[in-house]
């Protein structure tokens, strides 16, 4: 089931390709590298729903003591780690075309990086050496407040941001409905292709905790 | 529950500062990171008032992560932890207490690191004593808020003091970012908008982390041995 | 054309990524299938 949902994840976005080639019309003041954006917009919602799914996550390991939802929060946390560093990589790349800097901060982006450390750090705090029981509890608490932090600096970026004057005018505003139309089905095909991984991520952390239980049973 | 707190506060500030020589070495740390951070300054130059700031706020966190260190590891020896958490009062008093002994070692090791910012950096205070005040108190309950709820989560694991940094600093962004802002105008950097927007930012932290701390601390102390 | 090599590098980033956690991906299901048969042969044996 997961590898049909990840083939159909690979299909929609090879069909998403054409889309964005072929179908949406080139920007008029951005260009051509406009086209990163369909794969940029896509990965970045992805990533703070995987980060969402992790806070859901670690409420339920918290409130029930639940092992699947402990094994859920690893394997969206793994995922929105990869989208979001991805997002970071084509966002400064666009950022060098459009811009000719390599880093600037942008409120989406600075936040786009403190939240890729902050669940880096929580990948970290998973692969350490602690009793089980122990690391979900103690992840289920990194999870909860990383997400709550979320906000916040997003919040703080914006005012860091305001003290400094303006020297990028924001990105282009309206999109036409072609555009429009082009980066909802990316951000569907997206959507597709991250929950087979997080599914294929997850059904394996399964088997591992099913293997590592017989195992325990043996001995 | 306020009792055990200011108990455990007394507690810990004693065996720190009377017994123990856990302050000496976050102070030397974060002495050492203003004074390399002063050979940021060309001959004859001076540091802007903002990385003035920003130094002196990451000299701040970075003795932070050794105090609440050393608060927990206190705890360690002995089942000493079992012994607190089976006292008869909420758990949570051990999160406030050693929030306040926290506060408390943090506060002084500013006391120290502010004049040696100024002297290392050459930086004037201009004005503005009760922003910079109100600043530096909503920043440390923060600080201090989340130090004390993952001090007990990093504690008993080996390498921890890299591990708290590390899970502690990205979380604590936001607040940083205000210390920083409006660390910056007290040392006279122009601000159009002034410390509001800053000074809101960082109550709303607090608060936000007080409530985290006071729910969450239960789930994760004493943990197991 | 100067703007699509940076387009295909960007593109080019993407896919690198997604085939790197990909393969990661293969090689914890490879590891954990080598664990699995080990684990029904000593079950059955």
């Amino acid at each position: 089931m997961p590898k049909l949902l990840a083939l159909a994840g690979g299909a929609a976005l090879a069909g998403c390709q054409w889309l964005v080639w072929c179908y949406a019309p080139e920007e008029a003041t951005l260009g051509l590298m406009q086209k990163i954006f369909y794969v940029h917009l896509p990965l970045a919602w992805w990533a703070l729903i995987s980060f969402f799914v992790v806070f859901l996550g670690s409420l339920a390991v918290l409130a029930r003591r639940s092992e699947a939802a402990d094994r859920l929060c690893a394997a969206a946390a793994e995922v929105g780690v990869l989208f979001s560093g991805l997002t970071l990589l084509t966002g400064m790349i666009w950022a060098r075309r459009s811009w000719g800097v390599w880093w600037t901060w942008d409120p989406r982006l600075s936040t786009a990086l403190v939240m890729w450390f902050i669940y880096a750090a929580y990948l970290l705090l998973r692969g350490l050496d602690m009793a089980p029981e122990r690391r979900r509890t103690v992840c289920a608490v990194v999870g909860v407040a990383a997400f709550l932090d979320v906000p916040l600096v997003f919040v703080s970026a914006r005012i860091w941001r305001s003290i400094h004057p303006a020297v990028f005018a924001s990105r282009g505003g309206g999109l036409e409905p072609e555009m429009k139309l082009t980066a909802v089905a990316c951000v569907a095909a997206m959507g597709l292709f991250w929950a087979a991984l997080v599914w294929l991520r997850k059904r394996q952390l399964d088997l591992a905790a099913r293997l590592e239980a017989a195992d325990a049973d043996e001995d | 529950m306020l009792r055990l707190s200011l108990a455990i506060a007394r507690k810990d500030l004693v065996l720190t500062l009377v017994r123990g020589n856990g302050l000496v070495q976050a102070l030397l740390l974060g002495l050492l990171l203003l004074f390399v951070f002063s050979l940021a300054q060309a001959p004859g130059e001076k540091v802007g008032p903002q990385a003035a700031a920003a130094m002196f706020w990451l000299a701040s966190a970075f003795s932070q992560v050794l105090i609440f260190n050393r608060l927990y590891d206190v705890e360690e020896a002995n089942g000493a932890r079992l012994g607190l958490a089976l006292l008869p009062a909420p758990v949570q008093g051990v999160w406030l207490g050693k929030l306040a002994a926290g506060l408390v070692l943090l506060l002084l090791a500013q006391a120290v690191f502010l004049p040696a910012a100024l002297v290392f950096l050459g930086q004037d205070l201009v004005a503005h004593p009760f922003t910079g005040l109100a600043i530096l108190a909503l920043v440390d309950a923060g600080m201090c808020a989340l130090g004390s709820l993952l001090g007990a989560l990093a504690q008993g694991q080996s390498g921890r003091e890299s591990l708290l940094g590390v899970v502690l600093f990205p979380l604590l962004t936001p607040l940083l970012l205000a210390g920083i802002g409006v660390g910056a105008q007290c040392l006279g950097a122009p601000a159009p908008d002034g410390p509001a927007a800053w000074l809101r930012l960082a109550a709303a932290f607090d608060a936000v982390f007080l409530g985290v701390g006071l729910v969450l601390f239960g789930f994760i102390y004493p943990g197991e041995d | 054309m100067d703007t699509l090599y940076w387009l295909l590098a960007a593109n080019a980033v993407v896919w690198i990524g997604f085939g790197a956690y990909l393969a990661f991906l293969a090689g914890r299901e490879r590891a954990l299938a080598l664990r699995l048969a080990r684990w029904e042969r000593s079950a059955r044996g």
